[in-house]
């Protein structure tokens, strides 16, 4: 029993001494650039918690990042590398954009549900393929999700600046060019932001802070993933696939099936990742939208050890960090790139000091097999 | 003159049992010493004690007549002690000589003096009389090639004492002849050589001396010359008491389980499973002997689905099976307790309850609408571990941290609590301490008496001949003699196990 709780705490614990460890190592990054360390991990904390406004942009930017790091959890649980959350979000994003635009005239309780749904399903879609030939084919879904990120690039900017964009643009006489962007979407098609909400508890949100409904909404999918993993038969069998497969098989599961729906189901939260950016920031998808959430995801995902609640903490710390680079740029000059070096070296050491402490509780704990069976044989001779 | 090796009492257990008891054991400067045992008699443990790769837990190792502690297989190979695995390790894109060279390259420099190597190797093969041409890629040569490769690196590394862990398993038999000729040039040279085997043929051709290991202990070491085969075979095995299991008659039943010419192949398009036909009634254990590797696996699987047929029947309480999935083959009343608990019967990390549940998570009484009724299933698992007697802390422990029989008991309670009708048993006690085979013994004669049928595959013939009530011996994939088991000696059935009795020749 004591030996449980201390591998309970040494699993929480890991993540916080990676977390010491990369500021360490970031230290020195910025000793380099000749910056103090200490003054720069200052601004980052205050600038980014010391106003309400702050912490519900941190809130905003976790947002994505939490349907992410989902969608590429779901994968890891099951003993699958799904790389290309990046290319199901754009096309997820795509979908939901066209579901947007296309349809008229629907009200805000129909089109916005059907919008969401059309997200997923484009996610979905897009997840399909690399499943299908993994399952019919063998092809390992990390090389096929790879390319189909380069896929989905190109045909993203295909359907934007070809065939859909908006030409309806009106221009100031004589000045700029058309954007490449997609029509607008109605205002039936947008996610209401929690200014509303929020201001019955008498906070109140500037207008450019754009925390909406997609944020609770994340929290929920986290609780449904927890949910569906732990309490669900089907979750009981993608973890136990993801675990033994040979064993799962064995047990008269068909692995192919799991990795099929499971993967499937990754791809529909995938699809979800673009749209909290979409349906309140921008309205419309251009050449500009939002790239990297995908990998971002894996990070997340790696970070928050797979679970559904270290996910949604992780990619707050994400959103964080974010804010914090913001801050740092603008009042101390320091390059933004700073944190991403900050972020890289924290995915390492968390995945190097869990690795070394999982090996550790392995050894402990064979340690005291040895000694608990070799007293009871003893015992038995006596 | 010094021994080359002496080992005093050594100990080595893992968890739920004790692969090495106090081996003591000398080994003569310049000598074959064969060491021989059944599956799990611990030559393999013992063997990696010397190679490095495992730390006794007690007892003493004297090297050329130093004690040592051989901390790492680094070290190993500074005592001069080389290890021949039975798969081999090598680099299948590489040269014979890249091969051998790899990880002890003569240098010149920053680069490799491949002038010097290549002397070096061939001053071997000369020395050696072995055929073999260095600049030969490691994937065009023959088996029996690529052992003499994985002998040459040891003895460039400057090895005195080869260990042969299982040579022969793989090579054919003008391959042995081959392999018999180089170990006796070695042994001119003054290596000594321990050739680890559970081939008595061979070892009465080769070894000078041969040590005899039964669980974990040494039954004794003799000189071939005054030892025969069936001596020998009955030090390995041991003396052939029936144990005092009380085995009540019970009426044959209906017959419940049938397969008919099956014929199960290997990826490669060999058949493992080589036209096997059985019947097994209701309240009747059959029992397959036979040395591993001659198709028991493939035909387990096959019967549970998890490998396809050729052709064949397989009908279980008189329905088709053949070509159905695990599932439904499993709910026709099958229950299946695997060969290799860790990589088919358990999923490790996770808990014991979910183990408990594996495979039936989904009947009714697992199930509360949209999720799992873990009550139910915690329920269960807690009744089946008392009526086991699984010893554990909790139930929510991963299954990890279980000894063997207490994982191989979760197992049993998962397999046999369901009112199965056909039982199959693959190994069941195969790395259990006496306590817990003992336990798996009489819950499958407990099922023998409930009337179930059971198909009981072991590589114990022991275990075999004092549970079943028919044994069949299975030999290169076909069952090639069946015996009421009151009827024979181990020894009888040990040379239909060999290959004998049926066409000699064929090593098996």
């Amino acid at each position: 029993m004591k030996r449980k709780y201390l591998i309970t705490v040494m699993r929480i614990l890991a993540p916080v001494l990676a977390i010491v460890l990369s500021a360490f190592i970031s230290s020195i990054v910025i000793l380099a650039i000749g910056k103090s360390p200490w003054q720069v991990f200052y601004t980052i904390f205050r600038f980014s918690l010391s106003r309400l406004d702050s912490v519900a942009i941190i809130l905003y930017n976790a947002t994505p990042l939490i349907f992410s790091g989902l969608a590429v959890s779901l994968g890891f649980r099951m003993g699958l590398f799904n790389i290309g959350v990046e290319g199901q979000y754009l096309i997820g994003a795509f979908f939901a954009a066209l579901a947007g635009f296309t349809l008229k005239g629907l009200p805000a309780v129909i089109h916005l549900p059907l919008v969401i749904l059309c997200g997923a399903l484009g996610g979905m879609l897009w997840s399909f393929i690399p499943i299908y030939l993994k399952v019919k084919r063998g092809v390992h879904e990390v090389i096929s999700t790879i390319m189909l990120n380069y896929i989905s690039y190109s045909l993203i900017h295909y359907l934007i600046a070809d065939v859909f964009m908006d030409r309806t643009q009106k221009l100031l006489d004589g000045l700029g060019s058309m954007l490449a962007r997609t029509p607008k979407l109605p205002p039936s098609a947008l996610m209401p932001k929690l200014h509303g909400l929020l201001g019955l508890f008498g906070i109140e949100l500037p207008r450019h802070v754009y925390l909406n409904w997609f944020f609770p909404l994340g929290l929920l999918m986290a609780g449904l993933t927890y949910y569906l993993l732990m309490y669900t038969p089907f979750g009981f069998e993608l973890r136990a696939v993801g675990q033994n497969q040979e064993a799962a098989r064995t047990a008269g599961i068909k692995p192919e099936r799991v990795y099929m729906v499971g993967f499937l189901l990754s791809g529909a939260v995938a699809g979800l990742v673009g749209l909290s950016d979409l349906l309140s920031y921008f309205g419309y998808m251009d050449l500009d939208f939002p790239r990297n959430y995908g990998f971002d995801g894996i990070a997340v995902a790696l970070i928050g050890q797979n679970n559904p609640f270290g996910i949604i903490v992780s990619a707050m710390l994400f959103g964080f960090l974010k804010r914090g680079a913001e801050g740092i740029q603008t009042l101390l000059n320091v390059p933004m790139d700073t944190i991403v070096i900050l972020q890289a070296v924290m995915i390492m050491s968390i995945v190097v000091i869990t690795k070394v402490m999982n090996d550790y509780i392995k050894r402990l704990e064979k340690k005291e097999d040895v000694r608990v069976c070799s007293s009871q044989n003893s015992s038995l001779q006596v | 003159m010094d021994k080359a090796v002496v080992l005093r009492g050594i100990t080595k257990r893992f968890p739920g049992i004790v692969a090495n008891d106090g081996i003591t054991l000398e080994i003569e400067k310049g000598e074959v010493h064969a060491i021989v045992g059944e599956n799990g008699a611990g030559k393999s443990t013992l063997m990696k004690i010397l190679a490095g790769i495992y730390q006794p837990d007690e007892g003493e190792i004297y090297i050329f007549g130093k004690r040592e502690r051989i901390t790492s297989p680094g070290r190993a190979i500074e005592l001069k002690i080389g290890m021949v695995h039975q798969h081999f390790m090598l680099v299948n894109r590489f040269t014979v000589l890249e091969n051998i060279i790899l990880g002890a390259e003569k240098r010149a420099g920053m680069v490799i003096d491949e002038q010097k190597c290549r002397k070096v190797i061939g001053e071997l093969l000369s020395l050696y009389n072995f055929s073999l041409d260095p600049d030969a890629r490691v994937e065009e040569i023959s088996v029996g090639q690529a052992q003499r490769v994985e002998i040459l690196k040891v003895l460039y590394r400057g090895a005195d004492i080869l260990v042969l862990d299982e040579p022969t398993a793989v090579l054919a038999p003008q391959e042995v002849k081959e392999l018999f000729a180089n170990l006796r040039r070695l042994k001119e040279e003054g290596k000594t050589i321990i050739f680890i085997s559970h081939k008595l043929d061979e070892v009465l051709e080769i070894a000078d001396r041969i040590t005899v290991l039964r669980r974990g202990r040494v039954v004794g070491t003799v000189v071939p010359s005054r030892v025969t085969k069936e001596e020998l075979a009955r030090m390995m095995v041991g003396k052939p008491v029936f144990m005092k299991l009380e085995k009540t008659p019970v009426p044959a039943g209906d017959v419940l389980l049938s397969v008919k010419d099956l014929v199960v192949r290997e990826n490669t398009g060999k058949p493992a499973v080589n036209g096997v036909s059985l019947e097994i009634r209701g309240g009747e254990i059959y029992g397959i002997a036979g040395i591993e590797g001659n198709g028991q696996k493939e035909l387990a699987e096959a019967i549970i689905g998890l490998r396809k047929t050729s052709s064949g029947q397989v009908t279980i309480c008189g329905r088709t099976a053949t070509g159905l999935s695990i599932r439904e083959i499993r709910d026709l009343g099958v229950a299946f307790i695997p060969e290799d608990r860790h990589r088919q019967g358990l999923v490790l990390p996770m808990k014991v309850w979910e183990n408990m549940i594996l495979g039936y998570h989904r009947k009714k009484e697992f199930l509360k609408k949209p999720s799992l009724n873990l009550k139910t299933a915690r329920e269960f698992t807690e009744k089946r571990v008392k009526e086991y007697s699984v010893r554990l802390s909790s139930i929510d422990q991963s299954i990890d941290g279980l000894s063997g029989g207490n994982q191989q008991k979760v197992i049993l309670g998962r397999e046999l609590s369901r009112d199965p009708r056909v039982i199959i048993a693959s190994q069941p006690t195969r790395g259990l301490d006496v306590g817990a085979a003992e336990f798996v013994h009489e819950e499958l004669l407990k099922k023998r008496e409930e009337g179930k049928a059971i198909l009981l595959i072991s590589a114990d013939l022991e275990e075999v001949l004092s549970l079943s009530d028919r044994v069949g011996v299975m030999y290169n994939g076909r069952i090639t003699a069946e015996f009421r088991p009151e009827e024979v000696t181990p020894e009888d059935v040990g040379v239909y196990m060999l290959g004998g009795g049926v066409k000699a020749g064929e090593g098996a």
